[in-house]
């Protein structure tokens, strides 16, 4: 069963003290929403799981294998796959050989028929097939979400982190990005969902946790997070500020 | 549509299979020779385009490790050799009843009588004791090799550096062999130069006719076959999940290493490939001119090479190759000068401005090169109808 152990995560830069104590565990498929204001510490978390910088103190566990201190291409051999915030697709490349480099990647994988069929169902869940000998730069903004979400399909990770999908996205896409989360849902797969918005991570996340300034200031079912006083004060300040 | 780029290297390469046994026009061994050397340019600007316009890393160091293979087989042919007897003075190893003679570096003057160790024992010797060179396929082996181990070590040198850093790196890489290779002069000759035995040095017979060691039909179709041999590898890295790392590498190494790609040990092979390829360039090249000098390291000459590729197309190595060619023939065409409404042009000098116009033309106005984006259009023939075709079949879905 799939098993992402976070413990006591600090990380420094500088004198900027940017995530302070930061724990969880994630046990079996769950999704999982991420929310905090900006600043909060959930890219550089999102960079520390994934391996592009080491914490300053703790460490990361996933199914009992110690990753903090992995390279990324390691940690996503291990079983955690992420997208950005900003998407990085492959420009000058096509579609399909986007899809083509992590399932290579892994070693899994040889080329041929088996892996053009496999990346070609992708693309057609994706509703990409059309464009699968274009370059990935002809796409629209939205259509490059969608290639970075083929990827994660391919590298076919235990936790795949989804950094900001809604961001920009045709509300037609955005349907195709749900369906999306539930395919890698019922697949058995975690989900780590960081969004600000608010609608899409609510309705989908079974649990949340809310960073503030580095701290996991909440951990719990969306219900429970909603009303939770220091979420309200985090996001909408506190009485006294209102009143200044 | 697509074959056609295929049909016409085939078409190409036959061409210049043949053209030593077909050309009977004027100064046979100069078209020869420019064409050698086109070849040789075309080598390290393909070899380039891999290491730059694939994978991304703006090397400018190229021509170093070139050089690095040609003072490789250069050094191992000028300094040892195996007798029949010990010479007594030189550093010498013997083995199965022959000896093993490294002859003393001294420089300028290795070539007197005076001070030449293995020199003075031969006329001692006579003709009576054999002193046997190194095989000069062993040295350019050596000097490969020699060049690829340069590489692997650079390429684990730079691997956080990008761009700028990057370029600026190999440069000095570059800089410092051309400085050591002058400075040693005791072992280099420096500037004096180091002097080679020809590429066929005994001569070849092939299919009955016999070549001396000046004729120009070996060495040329001993450059063509590393060419050849070059983009044959090439091709089959560049079609090979090789190709398609080196790529995700040049378009974002985060990116890649999050999708599981070991962005380092790529990295690292892309260098030490294509560095490997312009030292056995520089090792062939060396042989069949028999001098070499620090000179050939000179910053021109990998601007030269940069330009080969640029203007040819540096996201293909085919193109780039034929880019070299192209302009190494180009550069040679307009050396003859002319007259203008009583002007005499001197194109010694300015076939070097025409060179740069061209150059700044293709950076402005075709930034694939001029030859890329030809074998693109072909290679991609049809493909925007296709994608026209199955978007509109997908919107036609009930």
């Amino acid at each position: 069963m799939i098993h992402l152990k976070v413990n006591n995560l600090h990380k420094r830069f500088g004198g900027n003290h940017v995530l302070r104590g930061v724990s969880f565990e994630i046990n079996g498929p769950e999704l999982i929403g991420v929310l905090g204001p900006n600043g909060a510490g959930k890219t550089t978390m999102t960079n520390i799981l994934d391996g592009a910088i080491k914490p300053t103190s703790g460490t990361v566990y996933l199914n009992e294998h110690r990753i903090d201190q992995l390279s990324p291409f390691e940690v996503a051999r291990a079983g955690l796959g992420r997208t950005f915030q900003v998407t990085r697709s492959f420009r000058r490349m096509t579609v399909l050989e986007n899809l083509y480099v992590p399932a290579l990647a892994l070693g899994h994988h040889s080329q041929g028929q088996g892996l053009t069929d496999e990346a070609m169902e992708v693309l057609e869940f994706l509703t990409l097939d059309h464009l699968r000998n274009e370059y990935a730069q002809a796409l629209s903004g939205g259509q490059q979400k969608l290639l970075e979400l083929g990827r994660l399909l391919m590298l076919d990770p235990d936790v795949i982190i989804l950094d900001e999908p809604f961001a920009g996205v045709h509300p037609r896409l955005m349907e195709v990005i749900y369906a999306y989360i539930r395919r890698v849902k019922a697949a058995g797969k975690a989900i780590v969902l960081i969004s600000h918005q608010m609608n899409a991570i609510f309705s989908l996340s079974e649990r949340l946790l809310v960073l503030n300034f580095g701290e996991l200031i909440a951990d719990g079912l969306p219900g429970e997070v909603k009303n939770d006083p220091a979420v309200i004060e985090a996001y909408l300040g506190s009485d006294e500020e209102h009143a200044v | 549509m697509k074959r056609v780029p295929d049909i016409a290297g085939v078409l190409l390469l036959a061409f210049f299979a043949a053209f030593p046994l077909v050309y009977t026009g004027a100064n046979y061994d100069y078209v020869m020779h420019v064409l050698i050397t086109a070849f040789f340019y075309a080598i390290l600007a393909s070899s380039w385009s891999m290491l730059a316009g694939y994978a991304g890393q703006f090397s400018f160091g190229h021509m170093a490790f070139m050089g690095i293979g040609a003072y490789a087989t250069a050094l191992f042919c000028h300094y040892f050799y195996i007798t029949g007897e010990p010479t007594g003075t030189c550093t010498e190893f013997g083995f199965f009843g022959n000896w093993f003679v490294i002859v003393n570096p001294i420089g300028v003057t290795s070539t007197t009588l005076t001070q030449d160790c293995l020199r003075q024992a031969m006329a001692g010797w006579g003709d009576s004791v054999s002193v046997t060179p190194m095989p000069v396929l062993l040295g350019i082996v050596l000097g490969t090799i020699a060049g690829g181990l340069a590489g692997l070590l650079v390429g684990l040198l730079v691997l956080r550096l990008r761009a700028a850093y990057l370029a600026l790196f190999t440069l000095g890489f570059s800089e410092i062999v051309k400085a050591t290779i002058s400075a040693e002069i005791d072992i280099t000759r420096g500037q004096a130069g180091l002097e080679l035995p020809a590429l066929f040095e005994n001569g070849v017979t092939v299919l009955g006719q016999t070549y001396d060691k000046t004729d120009k039909i070996p060495p040329y179709y001993a450059m063509l076959l590393l060419l050849v041999t070059c983009l044959a590898i090439l091709a089959w890295l560049a079609r090979s999940r090789f190709g398609l790392f080196v790529r995700a590498l040049r378009e974002d190494p985060d990116a890649a290493a999050a999708l599981g790609v070991n962005t380092t040990r790529y990295k690292v092979y892309v260098f030490t490939i294509t560095t490997a390829m312009a030292a056995a360039a520089g090792a062939v090249q060396a042989h069949y001119v028999q001098i070499i000098t620090p000179n050939m390291l000179f910053l021109l000459q990998m601007s030269l090479v940069v330009a080969m590729a640029v203007i040819g197309g540096i996201e293909n190595f085919v193109a780039a190759a034929l880019g070299a060619i192209f302009l190494q023939i180009m550069l040679e065409v307009l050396r003859t000068s002319f007259t203008i409404g009583g002007v005499e042009i001197d194109m010694t000098t300015w076939r070097l401005v025409f060179f740069g116009i061209l150059l700044m033309v293709v950076l402005r106005f075709f930034r694939n090169g001029l030859i890329a984006p030809v074998i693109a259009r072909f290679r991609r023939a049809g493909m925007a109808e296709e994608t026209v075709a199955k978007r509109r079949a997908g919107e036609a879905r009930p």
